[in-house]
């Protein structure tokens, strides 16, 4: 013994003689359990959370190969130290007992499952995908991933498919909650993804938050929010909504829409703008164009009745239009009218305009999935950001359209990899030649591998294994099960002739319905890289051994090409494919301005803002002094926009109704969402005791006034039917969410309750995004 | 080596001392359960936030988890919130936001995971003279009061001078387990 370690020993003793009896007996305990640890004796490394696409820090508490403790890393830009409940509960999300911990196929009478090795499972991938592409084709095989894939997972599933298998039958989950946001920016900037980062939340006066409830969904971004209006008290929230949620108690300015209604409120703005001479015309002769798509409601549809609801292949069609178009087209918003359409006084509508119309305040817009799962979502998409190019209130500190992203990775790995039936990497796409054979060089295939046609967008690519069309599909990383729309089109029997293989972590309804199951390595059980909402590509290592035989999805699909032949798309070590992966995906987006960080970079930061040129990143795209590709001394500049002169566009979108609206029969709206505590379908934090003891069911919320009527009562077990499906729910009246009279919210995370049974499988026009959030409902007690 | 050294003195302290806990028996009944399990109890490991040990009273949590604490009459005291301080973060604004109600004691299923423990071995310092050092994160714990001072303080970290505001003048924050050697 050295006399350091004499004293740091003699130090401990003088420590616990100065505790109480009981807790001598508890530090003995403790001290057999976990060695009498201290947080300086475990071994931290940095990762992103696991969760929501606000993409925190958290560093990461290892001892004894086990994950034991973790804390906001106050390092990160992102959060500064600070988590939500899910983020600090994340070491529990690993442990559950019922982790999946080795290939599993099912048994030949099709009732439960028996172990098979690795070798066995991956042969029987590789023979039944290879038999069924060989008997019907590319269209016959799909890949359906998420925005929980890391860059990884992404990029390997949509190297083999695209390039391997010749198939552009991959999706991924993104398009039910990111896919109207892509489409909003690619039709307006012809480049996906946000201009402005998460600075804009303290460089802004006015935060506009449209139908999202940010104080649940995106909680550390919302404390930061929070934190400016607390430091500059002339700072305002307005919380435009359908229900009154935890966000609305922290709003000025709570705007409550009928559903469906954002179309008119953002229309009924730009008629103010317009008409009170308050759009900056400098701004918009020098940056913007004017486009108008089909409007015409038949033509259109929802995707989900007549011919629609097998196919829904509705193609939007632009013609060039003006600002003098524009001034005619929204003399259909005058306050009086949008008024009588939204429910929103007109008062309210004149605040908003004048808000957004003062050039001295800077204004932010914020959206999720109200904006998103939405029959116009694109539309909607389009509508906030042409309030912000009219105004010129964009690509400045402070002042931009700013869409949110609910997975951790649905903006690096999805958006950005391209892992959708119609994209490559770095905003590509299938159907453009150029962008095909680009992809094609760097994986040095020979031209024309890669198919033209787009595959299935995902509801479609399921209505297509529902008919029998796809036979053979992998499932990785999500669980669409339970999140799907009009669950009950998809249910399927086992042996019915598809096959179909699940990847996950643990068990969940997804894997009920599998062939084979594959058990994944989770989170930092393995290396990864995911992208946030902010254009932040985040690294980390392995810190701990997965348990079982489980392995991460990326080495599984490489290991399945390899036995289809295909391992020269893979040249590299399974043990160290990561970083040389990653540099080939990174040649994709060089000189595109998407151009990702190094790979040594992002292993040494706490994550970087792309475009990274010369290894700076860019903290506001498009915008003089800020983005290396913007040459202009000031101002900002649209490159990516070719097709519009580099300029923006601005769209003219009209208000339509939504797919289903309450009648006599159904008098409710129901909508959907989530809760703080659980993430997603929750089959990871529903294994967390203290996010399952908050949250331990799915309940249905129902406005005070209708449970009077209804002799409803908190705790009453009610019966919530749709033309679906019907579910027994217990009715909690003002809880954390207040629903207006004549609507009712169900969360989507619990799969013994599953309201994606009454939901409808009506579309987006444009990114075929399935709108959760609008359809008829009634209720009773049960 | 320090570890095993570390073990072996704690082993023969704890033996030393078994008498005043009034046997050898491992675990207390539940009437006897230390402030330490009682504290374990409400976090996933020792740095989570507790969750919340009351039902919902209705009303704002800073009406009595202010910058200081308040007694409750039938309820108990309230002790004050430690992030009453933490700047930049905004993160004494939603206190949901981390610390949740437990609304049932069962589990969706039954989890392996064990946490890292509180480490009781509290106040090392490098003589008996010496002002102990911190060993937990001061992030969101700027307010040393809440913690180790008034009624809710457990006896064993309770402050005996906190007239003396500027706490980190003397006490130090522990950031890692090496030691500077030349
Ligand atoms: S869930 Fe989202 S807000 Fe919460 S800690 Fe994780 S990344 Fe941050």
């Amino acid at each position: 013994m050295n006399r350091r370690t004499f004293l740091r020993a003699a130090g401990a003793l003088a420590g616990i003689a100065a505790f109480s009896c009981e807790d001598r007996r508890e530090a003995r305990r403790i001290e057999g359990a976990l060695g009498g640890l201290s947080h300086v004796d475990l071994k931290w490394g940095k990762a992103p959370c696991r969760y929501c696409g606000t993409g925190c820090g958290v560093e990461v508490g290892v001892h004894g190969g086990k994950v034991v403790a973790v804390r906001g890393d106050a390092a990160s830009p992102v959060n500064r130290g600070l988590l939500c409940v899910k983020g600090y509960h994340l070491p529990a999300m690993l442990y559950g007992k019922d982790r999946l911990l080795h290939p599993m196929r099912r048994n030949p009478d099709g009732k439960g499952f028996a172990r098979i090795s690795w070798d066995e499972a991956l042969d029987l991938i590789a023979a039944r995908f290879g038999e069924t592409l060989k008997a019907h084709g590319p269209e016959a095989v799909a890949i359906y991933g998420s925005g929980q894939w890391t860059v990884f997972d992404g990029y390997a599933a949509l190297k083999w498919f695209k390039g391997g298998l010749r198939s552009n039958q991959i999706e991924a989950n993104a398009r039910l909650c990111m896919a109207s946001a892509v489409m909003g920016f690619m039709t307006q900037f012809q480049s996906d993804e946000p201009m402005g980062c998460y600075e804009d939340l303290e460089a802004g006066d006015d935060f506009v938050l449209w139908g999202n409830n940010m104080a649940e969904m995106h909680p550390v971004l919302f404390s930061r929010i929070l934190e400016r209006k607390r430091t500059s008290p002339g700072s305002r929230i307005v919380d435009i909504a359908t229900r009154h949620t935890p966000t609305s108690d922290h709003a000025d300015l709570y705007v409550e829409i009928r559903p469906g209604t954002d179309l008119a409120l953002a229309n009924g703005i730009l008629h103010l703008l317009v008409s009170e001479g308050r759009v900056d015309e400098g701004f918009v002769k020098e940056n913007v164009v004017f486009r108008r798509g089909i409007e015409d409601l038949e033509r259109i549809g929802y995707g989900a009745a007549g011919a629609q609801a097998e196919r829904y292949a509705f193609q939007d069609a632009a013609r060039d239009s003006s600002l003098d178009d524009l001034k005619a087209f929204l003399a259909d918003y005058a306050p009086a009218r949008a008024s009588a359409i939204t429910g929103v006084p007109e008062a309210q509508i004149r605040a908003l305009a004048d808000l957004y119309g003062d050039p001295k305040r800077g204004t932010v817009s914020l959206w999720c999935m109200g904006v998103n799962q939405h029959v116009r979502g694109t539309w909607m998409n389009n509508l906030i950001t042409d309030l912000h190019l009219l105004t010129g209130k964009i690509s400045r500190p402070g002042n931009n359209p700013f869409s949110l992203t609910g997975q951790p990775s649905a903006c690096g790995t999805v958006r950005e990899v391209g892992t959708l039936a119609n994209r490559l990497p770095a905003d590509g796409v299938v159907t453009s030649k150029e962008h095909r054979s680009k992809v094609e060089a760097v994986w040095g295939l020979p031209e024309g591998t890669i198919p033209e046609k787009p595959g299935h967008h995902t509801v479609d690519m399921f209505r297509a294994l529902a008919r029998g069309e796809i036979r053979a599909m992998w499932i990785q990383v999500t669980n669409p099960m339970v999140s799907l729309p009009n669950l009950s089109r998809f249910e399927r029997k086992p042996g019915d002739g598809r096959f179909i293989v699940v990847s996950d972590i643990y068990p969940t309804p997804t894997t009920d319905i599998a062939d084979v199951i594959l058990p994944s390595a989770a989170w930092v059980e393995r290396e990864g890289v995911f992208g946030n909402t902010e254009r932040r590509t985040q690294q980390w290592d392995k810190l701990v051994e997965p348990p079982g035989e489980a392995r991460e999805d990326a080495l599984q699909i490489i290991q399945v090409a390899k036995r289809m032949g295909l391992g020269h798309l893979f040249p590299w070590p399974e043990d160290a494919f990561h970083e040389p992966l990653f540099e080939e995906y990174r040649k994709l987006t060089l000189g595109t301005g998407k151009d990702l960080a190094s790979y040594e970079d992002l292993r040494r930061t706490r994550g970087m803002l792309w475009p990274v040129v010369d290894g700076k990143e860019t903290r506001y795209r498009y915008a003089a002094g800020h983005d290396p590709y913007v040459k202009k001394p000031k101002g900002v500049h649209f490159y990516k926009a070719k097709g519009y002169g580099e300029k923006a566009a601005v769209w003219l979108r009209p208000y339509h109704p939504p797919a289903e609206s309450p009648d006599a029969e159904y008098p409710f709206w129901l909508s959907t969402g989530r809760v703080l505590e659980h993430w997603h379908t929750g089959s990871m934090t529903r294994r967390v005791k203290e996010l399952h003891q908050a949250v331990p069911a799915a309940y249905v919320e129902v406005n005070r006034a209708d449970a009077l009527e209804l002799g409803i009562r908190t705790g009453d077990l009610v019966r919530v039917e749709t033309r679906r499906g019907s579910l027994e729910l217990r009715a909690q009246v003002d809880g954390r969410g207040k629903t207006p009279k004549g609507s009712l919210f169900v969360a989507f995370f619990d799969e013994k309750r599953l309201v994606n049974r009454l939901t409808l499988d009506a579309m987006d026009s444009i990114s075929k995004e399935p709108d959760y959030k609008k359809c008829a409902a009634r209720v009773r007690k049960a | 080596m320090r570890r095993s050294v570390n073990r072996a003195l704690l082993a023969a302290l704890a033996a030393a001392l078994e008498a005043c806990s009034g046997g050898g028996a491992e675990e207390g009944p539940p009437a006897a359960r230390s402030p330490a399990t009682v504290r374990a109890a409400r976090r996933a490991f020792d740095g989570a936030p507790p969750v919340i040990p009351h039902a919902p009273f209705g009303m704002a949590c800073s009406s009595c988890h202010g910058a200081s604490g308040v007694q409750v009459e039938g309820v108990g005291y309230a002790p004050p919130s430690p992030h009453e301080a933490t700047a930049g973060l905004g993160a004494s604004a939603r206190c949901l936001q981390c610390h949740v109600f437990r609304e049932t004691a069962a589990v969706f299923v039954a989890s392996a995971f064990e946490g890292l423990r509180q480490d009781l071995r509290r106040g090392r310092r490098l003589n008996p003279l010496a002002p102990p050092v911190i060993p937990h994160q001061t992030l969101l714990r700027e307010n040393c009061a809440a913690c180790h001072t008034g009624p809710a303080a457990r006896e064993e970290i309770r402050c005996t001078h906190p007239e003396r505001v500027r706490c980190t003048q003397c006490h130090v924050a522990v950031q890692a387990s090496e030691e500077f050697l030349r």
